[in-house]
């Protein structure tokens, strides 16, 4: 698990920021008692934000869509890899 | 990586930072990682791109570049994963893992369902959703006798609040998956409602019990008297016996808290004698009179 410190040391944002991700439910933190704490998915999902934010000028409803879409893109794959997984599977057999 | 980061990011020497500004962002919207999940090679290019950026995009660094007192090797940005890296093959599921782009799928093709339901599959897209905390302030009289009290969640739904009888101060009511929406058809969270009692003017709450101070006049306290006495479920008639004095403790059985078994506790009455503000000549005249009153030592057995 990741310290709120660290996560803000790592991820490069504003205390108030990721205040504003969580509450927009974009970061999920996996531990919110005694202490806020961190896994590292959302440090990474913390940095894309944090990209399409400041790098890629996307603003906050662009972000919300963005997340979801991409949320699914992955799900979608996970569920391509199990199908073709399957496939070449009873090819094989 | 190119040698050259004006190449790089495709703009001539003398653009304007606003320029080479808005290169990189072209470029990163393309090219970024986490927005082609399936593309091994954009990860290198957009690293090119990043550190090309990085020269470029501050003004000093890139002054520097131009008089020759750097050059481009070195300048690569250390990246931690990627998000997408998080969802590669075997990786472990997360909270936002989300079977929203093909749930429609299973449901209607059993094959499918079957296939991507095996193997823990489709239980890795199930989480169930997150608790919700609220806070509720409600009237003493209300978490006493209990109540309904609708409250309104930040996606704008209701949600009717039962309040049951008997209702402490910081009691937390736990209202089955009313919280969070589940995940891949998991079911929701809870919603944790604190209860926060406000005091009463009158009335003290202990355990299941009522108190409440009652005050009287002295005729009442001398010679005894019926009196309505508030208690939580409207006021009852009380007998004050001839001289209750202050201090004494009257018990109205069943009329406290309401419990879960459907009795109640009791409510205990402190009665008070309370003087006139003003006496008049009439009861200075008595107490200057009575004999038995005089004597009378309320601090006997007081010394220290």
């Amino acid at each position: 698990m990741i310290s709120v410190q660290e996560f803000l040391l790592r991820t490069r944002v504003e205390h108030r920021s990721l205040e504003a991700w969580i509450h927009a439910g974009w970061l999920i933190p996996p531990q919110t008692e005694p202490e806020l704490a961190f896994s590292d998915v959302d440090l990474a999902r913390a940095q894309l934000i944090r990209d399409l934010h400041d790098d890629l000028g996307v603003n906050d409803e662009g972000i919300s869509v963005i997340l979801h879409l991409i949320d699914q893109v992955h799900g979608l794959r996970r569920s391509m890899e199990t199908l073709l997984n399957e496939v070449r599977g009873s090819r094989q057999g | 990586m190119s040698d050259d980061p004006y190449t790089t990011l495709g703009v001539k020497r003398e653009a304007t930072q606003d320029e080479i500004r808005s290169a990189y962002r072209a470029l990163a919207k393309k090219l970024h990682p986490d927005l082609n999940p399936g593309n091994k090679k954009a990860e290198e290019t957009f690293k090119e791109v990043a550190a090309a950026y990085d020269l470029l995009g501050d003004p000093e660094k890139r002054g520097r570049f131009d008089r020759g007192e750097i050059d481009a090797s070195g300048a690569e940005r250390p990246r931690e994963r990627y998000y997408r890296d998080f969802h590669a093959e075997g990786a472990q599921d997360h909270p936002y893992s989300t079977s929203g782009g093909f749930a429609d799928f299973m449901e209607s093709d059993d094959v499918l369902s079957e296939i991507l339901g095996r193997g823990g599959g489709r239980a890795r897209f199930r989480i169930r959703g997150q608790d919700v905390h609220y806070r509720l302030p409600v009237e003493f009289l209300e978490a006493v006798n209990g109540a309904t009290r609708r409250i309104t969640m930040p996606d704008g739904a209701t949600l009717d609040v039962v309040i049951p009888p008997g209702t402490r101060d910081h009691q937390i009511l736990r209202l089955r998956e009313k919280g969070g929406a589940g995940i891949g058809g998991a079911p929701p969270g809870d919603a944790l409602v604190e209860i926060e009692v406000s005091p009463h003017k009158l009335f003290m709450r202990k355990d299941d019990d009522i108190h409440i101070e009652l005050p009287i006049s002295l005729p009442e306290a001398v010679l005894g008297a019926k009196l309505d006495v508030p208690t939580p479920t409207g006021s009852v008639r009380m007998t004050v016996p001839k001289g209750a004095n202050t201090g004494r403790v009257l018990r109205l059985k069943g009329k406290g808290v309401a419990r879960r078994d459907g009795s109640r506790g009791d409510e205990y009455v402190t009665l008070k004698v309370v003087l006139p503000d003003r006496l008049d000549s009439e009861i200075e005249e008595f107490a200057r009179r009575w004999q038995a009153g005089q004597q009378h030592d309320p601090r006997r057995g007081l010394e220290a």
